[in-house]
């Protein structure tokens, strides 16, 4: 079942189009990486489908129901929860406090009995590595990430966008978040992940969706799109583009 | 489950502290104040009309607070509302012969519908926007209590029937404390709801918020409606204190007062302005008493005490409070400080 559908959904900003015509799926289940280099538009991707910029072109539909231009809060009832690439956190707040915000009320429709309870779970499953009263000011950026992502599945997500969630980590560090996505996965959370990190997409995600300058360029089973050469090609940029050339030409001819 | 079944082990006196969000310390406090008017050298009618601004603008930094303290939102006109609640209700009591009770109530009211559309038309500004519209607001209240002269009587002033009839000032200081309890009890209660963690997480993160299930729309109302409502009460009592309203009344310079003893207090504490408007408001009373050739004197005051308590202790004196006295070994200390654990 296709839990999010896109159709030629786009997003411009004044003369900028930072998302253009991209049309796209998730299915039920899956771990889907939404990958392309800076400022490609993954984010703005991912902002207009949750809501918190809405797109200008195009629709999004969410478990079979037309929800473009839906608020935030709107998606989050639905069953849509992001982490944030810059972790945003509520200054002030305990972390405790910060997760029970979606606790409380990113369940409108489907209440959590306990909410203190299910916030002190979602931190102990993202192995959270501070006291519950630590106010969130004073952590830092990759406590920050657990904690945001503590957030983001308190509320009970069928789907789920993390973006960028590895960017910074050392390698050891990888394979602990590698760990934790399959285990949200197994929880019957679906994933759609923007990330840079080839290690880490090539091991958790079964389809990747490539983006660039805004329009897709590629979509497919993992092996397929990493082996694209109009993929490498985005990743490794013009220069490299000339060098290979004869290469690219070659693989097109055989293809 | 467990925090009920701790709550009814309390005894009555600690039930009814939890249940005006008091501590027992706090408590104490509200008695001296009951006190204080009737011991000499307090028991003096001037220095009991300073207790009443005191109270008034201890209230007034309450209500301010659970604005400014908890979805950041300065509200700039804020002491316009106040006038607003004022004004409704010395006119009604002067037209329709009504009681000045029923018409600090009907003010109130008007205030909080103020509040309510305040709280629609500012709904897609983000922080310092809202504040410079309700500012705006404000001015725009003030020059219409100036310009309707035959409504308000402009800058002559409107006089304004007394709730009481004895020149004491000792009643109405009595009443302006109730009124101040009531203000703490209702925005502490509801601060301490699930709504007070809405409230904080759309004033510290507006995106986080959202995408957290929080629909700004409907908290920034619910904060704005009873933040006015009461400023609109606080104006009543005024109305019906000093027995005369002119439009000065409303001046941005009033809100900045209020603003100052809130952030001096402790910014989304509620109870701190409440309890350093105290102090601060005899200060300046003496301060324009000795010094009355000096106007704004005490605006330049309240400004530098201001810088140095942002520089200093953001959190003002509520969080310098609880950073040096929340934890005291004295069990009995504790106890006043702390209260009955509830969970
Ligand atoms: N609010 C905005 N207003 C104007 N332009 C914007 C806005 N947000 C993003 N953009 C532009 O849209 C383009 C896409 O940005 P976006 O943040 O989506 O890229 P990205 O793929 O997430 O990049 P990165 O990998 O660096 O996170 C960029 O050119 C960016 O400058
Ligand atoms: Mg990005």
């Amino acid at each position: 079942m296709k839990i999010l559908e896109t159709q030629e959904l786009s997003k411009q900003f004044g003369g900028l189009i930072a998302v253009n015509k991209v049309s796209m799926h998730v299915k039920e289940g899956d771990i889907v990486g939404l990958i392309g280099p800076n400022g490609a538009g993954k984010t703005t991707f991912l902002n207009a489908v949750a809501g918190l910029n809405p797109p200008t072109g195009g629709r999004v539909l969410f478990l079979g129901e037309d929800t473009t231009g839906f608020t935030p809060e709107k998606m989050c009832h639905r069953g849509l929860s992001r982490s944030f690439q810059i972790p945003r956190p509520y200054p002030k707040m305990t972390a405790l406090e910060t997760v029970l915000t979606s606790a409380i009320f990113g369940n409108r429709l489907r209440k959590v009995k306990d909410p203190v309870a299910h916030s002190r779970k979602m931190l102990s499953f993202v192995e959270f590595p501070m006291a519950e009263e630590t106010i969130t000011e004073s952590l830092n950026t990759l406590q920050l990430k657990r904690l945001d992502l503590a957030r983001a599945l308190a509320s009970n997500p069928r789907l789920l966008f993390l973006d960028e969630l590895a960017a910074g980590l050392t390698e050891g560090e990888l394979g602990d978040i590698m760990t934790l996505i399959r285990k949200i996965r197994d929880q019957g959370i679906t994933i759609l992940m923007v990330e840079h990190i080839m290690q880490l997409i090539m091991s958790v995600c079964e389809r990747l969706v490539c983006i660039q300058f805004g329009n897709k360029i590629a979509e497919g089973p993992t092996e397929e799109v990493a082996r694209d050469p109009t993929v490498t090609e985005a990743y490794l940029g013009r220069q490299k583009k000339k060098e290979c050339s004869p290469d690219t030409h070659a693989g097109a001819q055989v293809g | 489950m467990q925090t009920t079944k701790a709550k009814s082990e309390l005894n009555l006196f600690d039930r009814v502290l939890d249940l005006l969000s008091l501590k027992p310390l706090g408590a104490i406090g509200l008695v001296i104040l009951v006190i204080l008017p009737l011991v000499p050298p307090f028991n003096q009618e001037y220095l009991i009309r300073w207790l009443c601004a005191a109270a008034l603008i201890a209230a007034a930094s309450v209500s301010f607070d659970f604005t400014a303290g908890f979805i950041n939102i300065v509200n700039f006109g804020y002491y316009a509302i106040v006038g607003l609640g004022g004004y409704t209700s010395a006119i009604l009591v002067d037209r329709f012969g009504i009681s000045p009770w029923i018409g600090i109530f009907v003010g109130a009211l008007s205030a909080g519908l103020l509040g309510f559309f305040l709280g629609i038309v500012t709904l897609r500004l983000r922080g310092i926007f809202a504040a410079v519209m309700a500012w705006f607001m404000g001015l725009a209240l003030m020059g219409l209590a100036t310009k309707a002269v035959w409504l308000t009587r402009g800058s002559l002033g409107l006089r304004v029937e007394r709730l009481f009839d004895s020149p004491s000032n000792l009643p109405y200081y009595y009443v302006i404390l109730a009124m101040m309890l009531v203000t703490y009890v209702i925005t502490k209660g509801v601060t301490r709801s699930d709504m007070g963690l809405a409230f904080k997480a759309i004033g510290q993160n507006m995106d986080a918020a959202r995408t957290s299930g929080i629909n700004p729309v409907y908290y920034r109302i619910v904060n704005f409606t009873l933040s006015c409502t009461l400023a609109g009460l606080l104006g009543g009592f005024y109305a019906h204190y000093y027995g005369i309203l002119t439009p000065e009344m409303m001046h941005t310079s009033k809100t900045v007062e209020v603003l100052a003893v809130a952030y001096i207090g402790g910014r989304g504490s509620l109870w701190g302005g409440a309890v350093v408007a105290f102090p601060f408001i005899y200060a300046m009373e003496m301060v324009r008493s000795s010094l009355s050739n000096l106007p704004g004197l005490n605006l330049i005051l309240y400004g530098l005490l201001l810088i140095l308590v942002m520089i200093y202790y953001s959190g003002g004196f509520a969080a310098f409070f609880q950073q040096h006295f929340s934890k005291p070994k004295n069990i009995i200390l504790y106890y006043l400080v702390n209260g009955k654990k509830t969970a």
